[in-house]
């Protein structure tokens, strides 16, 4: 029977070859190994570890067991975070989704394409500190340049980041701010769609309504399902616009843009806190993966794949 | 066929050397842990929390410091949130040498063992804190159960700051500021000025702006927030309850009209035109504190309550407005011209667990307490002093000219400050959000105040069970 190279036994000289090799690919990706075991590996196991702890921080940290999780239940900042969170993710997702399809969709087929792909896309290239400051104004009730526009045409506008009615609304809007990547990225996907599909579509009568609806819809499909995701596990830890935006009313107006990122904070570093805001963090990523997952879940129905 | 390329040599040679370069690198240039000058002086660090004008005139302090003698040389870092990368730095143990935070920073610094008790500091006798050099309600933010934990670095006292133009204007003496509830009440109802339509053109006095200090309202009705004795929260009691309903009634009047019994009825008839919606919306004109679209610069409010560095705002960006000041209102029976009530509110020093050499620190700190030097800093942070003795031409030659009255605050027996609990920052955010919602009438303020205090003592108990936790 004829031995196969590969199973034969390795020589000496063969062995030591192959270990050098392996160490200098060791030796190369060591840095990265170190960096993310020390930076990223390690932080998270402690956090899940302080994450049943009391751990102020200026002390060690003690072993309560399932306390923290347990005092989350009857934590009425938690809820509210949660909730404020949670209409957040749903009313920017679909508007933000919404907007930067359609917008996709004019820029599509529209001359200068790169220069208003640029154009959109620059805005999420501004720090979001100084993106908020800029809100703050925009959104001034009595100087605000949106007060000034709707006024123009008959609506007088309310002080938006005073209102209890009108923060929310107002953070929400602040996020379309953002949307310049996912153009990019539906414009991408778009130019990909094949063409003689559209001429099928026309063969049979459609509009431009169903043929957006029945054929370009489909087939970008995947992309939405990615900007969702990508979307969604941004929006869940929205934290920097409100915070500054609200500076002088933390969470504005009876607390109505309090959200969770900011109360995770908030126990982390001023209510010191680590163990409880640990806790606070790994229920975050629990819902986080449960959304994802029924995005997944979803896209069965819903998400097309070239190609089966 | 394409030849080998002996990658294995070149990757190793390479790995190898890069990461030596790297070794070498970190071993040259890397972080010390020895702090030496070359002329062997000590090296002290000092992080604070200023920067601009505040900033450097600490750092001339340090540098004056750093040119008094030569053993000790103090490094000044200005960091930006301070308190939470102390905590840090504390817990990696790897502490500044002296640390400026605030006040109510002490309990929790103390109680977890983050910073030293001054007094318990072996030092030169004269770089040992004398507490009775401090201001009367000055003294008891340095200490905590019995110690001396910190100095005043620069102390402040909250009044009531008044535009006397306004005033005038509005047929008030201005030289006669309002010294009660009624006597405000009844200056806000004339200050105020609201349109037929109702739109509001200037408020007499809001609760909200800037809304810093949502627990001090209780204090000048009798009341206080913390009892420190059985570790309870008394935010429900009957006097803050009056305070926060009469905060409300500022709010309730729009789009109601004035209550007040004596009120002017050819005064405010527009009230009933406004409504809360309409003072949001006058609120949200207000600019940036540090400039001159500020709410009280910009003659949009007639009072506001604020600090002695309110003068360097206005000397900053508007030098005509007509300040005066007063100690914040209380009700009838709690007026005392020569006690007045009033909140204190300090940056301090304090020296973290840890540090190598706590006596060399103590000189630093000593020398910052100086009268020469308190007065400078105070001076240029437009400041009243924390020392009860006071130059004449301290007070002459200070930025702010009603500085008087936050000195006769600073030493009168009913200063007081925020709850001493290391809880406190929880505490003043349910504070917060108290006020917010009595001014957006949510609820009736009592039934608001009895949830908030069962909220806060519930955060007291969380405290001292991890006490018990600890101790056992």
């Amino acid at each position: 029977m004829a031995t196969h190279p590969a199973s034969a036994p390795r020589s000496r000289a063969e062995r030591t070859h192959r270990l050098r090799t392996d160490l200098a690919g060791w030796l190369w990706v060591s840095p990265w190994l170190i960096g993310c075991t020390v930076f990223l590996i390690a932080p998270i196991a402690m956090s899940l570890y302080y994450s049943f702890t009391e751990y102020p921080l200026l002390e060690k940290a003690v072993w309560i067991g399932t306390d923290n999780y347990k005092n989350l239940i009857h934590d009425a900042d938690f809820w509210l975070t949660l909730k404020n969170t949670g209409m957040y993710v749903l009313w920017s997702i679909p508007l933000c989704t919404v907007l930067s399809v359609g917008l996709a969709a004019l820029l599509n087929r529209a001359k200068y394409r790169s220069f208003f792909q640029a154009a959109i896309f620059l805005p999420t290239l501004v720090p979001l500190a100084a993106s908020a400051i800029i809100f703050m104004w925009l959104f001034n009730g009595e100087y605000g340049l949106i007060n000034r526009a709707l006024s123009l045409i008959g609506i007088e506008g309310p002080p938006w980041l005073l209102s209890r009615h009108w923060a929310m609304p107002a953070v929400v809007l602040i996020g379309i701010w953002g949307i310049g990547q996912s153009v990019v990225l539906y414009v991408a996907a778009l130019q990909d769609v094949p063409e003689q599909l559209y001429e099928a579509a026309d063969l049979d009568g459609m509009g431009p309504l169903r043929k957006f609806w029945n054929v370009t819809l489909p087939m970008i499909s995947p992309v939405v399902l990615f900007n969702i995701i990508t979307m969604s596990i941004g929006a869940f830890q929205v934290f920097v616009i409100p915070y500054i935006l609200f500076d002088r009313v933390k969470g504005g107006p009876d607390k109505v843009a309090y959200f969770y990122t900011h109360y995770l904070y908030d126990n982390a570093f001023i209510f010191n806190k680590m163990g409880y805001a640990s806790a606070m963090a790994w229920v975050q990523l629990l819902i986080v993966l449960a959304f994802t997952g029924m995005l997944f879940a979803l896209s069965k129905k819903y998400v097309f794949y070239r190609g089966g | 066929m394409t030849p080998a390329v002996p990658l294995t040599t070149i990757a190793r040679r390479t790995a190898i050397g890069s990461l030596a370069a790297a070794g070498l690198g970190f071993v040259l240039f890397g972080p010390r842990g020895g702090k030496e000058r070359n002329d062997g002086r000590l090296v002290l660090d000092y992080w604070e929390k200023w920067t601009g004008l505040e900033g450097r005139a600490m750092q001339k302090v340090v540098e004056e410091f750093n040119n008094s003698q030569s053993r000790i040389f103090v490094r000044y870092f200005s960091t930006n949130a301070i308190d939470q990368k102390t905590q840090i730095a504390i817990a990696g143990g790897n502490p500044p040498d002296i640390v400026g935070l605030w006040n109510y920073n002490v309990p929790a610094y103390a109680e977890s063992g983050a910073i030293i008790p001054l007094s318990e500091i072996e030092c030169k006798p004269e770089h040992k804190i004398r507490l009775e050099r401090y201001a009367n309600a000055m003294q008891p933010v340095m200490q905590f159960k019995g110690k001396t934990w910190a100095v005043i670095n620069t102390g402040s006292c909250i009044a009531l700051y008044y535009n006397k133009a306004h005033f005038r204007a509005a047929g008030l003496d201005p030289e006669k500021p309002p010294r009660t509830i009624r006597e405000m009440d009844e200056a806000n109802h004339r200050l105020t000025i609201v349109e037929p339509d109702g739109t509001v053109r200037r408020a007499g006095f809001l609760h909200m702006e800037p809304g810093w200090w949502s627990f001090i309202w209780g204090h000048h009705f009798g009341g206080y927030l913390y009892d420190e004795k059985t570790d309870t929260s008394v935010y429900g009691s009957p006097e803050n309850v009056a305070a926060f309903e009469w905060l409300g009634s500022y709010a309730n009047r729009f789009g109601k009209g004035d209550e007040l019994p004596n009120a002017d009825p050819t005064l405010n008839k527009n009230l009933r035109a406004s409504s809360l919606t309409e003072i949001e919306k006058f609120r949200s004109s207000f600019g940036n504190y540090d400039s001159s679209l500020n709410a009280f610069l910009s003659g949009k409010i007639s009072m506001v309550v604020q600090g002695p560095w309110l003068a360097n705002v206005i000397n900053a960006h508007k030098k005509d407005v007509e300040y005066g000041v007063t100690p914040f209102p209380v009700l009838d029976h709690l007026y005392d011209a020569d006690n007045p009530i009033g909140l204190i509110d300090t940056d301090i020093l304090v020296i973290p667990r840890g540090v190598k050499h706590p006596e060399a620190c103590m000189e630093f700190i000593a020398f910052t307490q100086q009268q020469r030097t308190v007065e400078f800093l105070s001076t240029v942070h437009c400041k009243n002093s924390p020392l009860i003795d006071m130059t004449p031409q301290f007070i002459a030659n200070h930025p702010n000219k009603g500085v008087a009255v936050h000195a006769k605050i600073a030493d009168s027996s009913r200063g007081f400050r925020c709850p001493v609990t290391r809880t406190w920052l929880q505490f003043k955010d349910l504070s917060d959000a108290n006020m917010q919602q009595v001014w957006t009438q949510k609820a009736p303020p009592a039934q608001l105040l009895a949830t908030m205090q069962k909220r806060m003592q519930t955060i007291l108990d969380e405290a001292q069970s991890a006490r018990i936790r600890r101790t056992a």
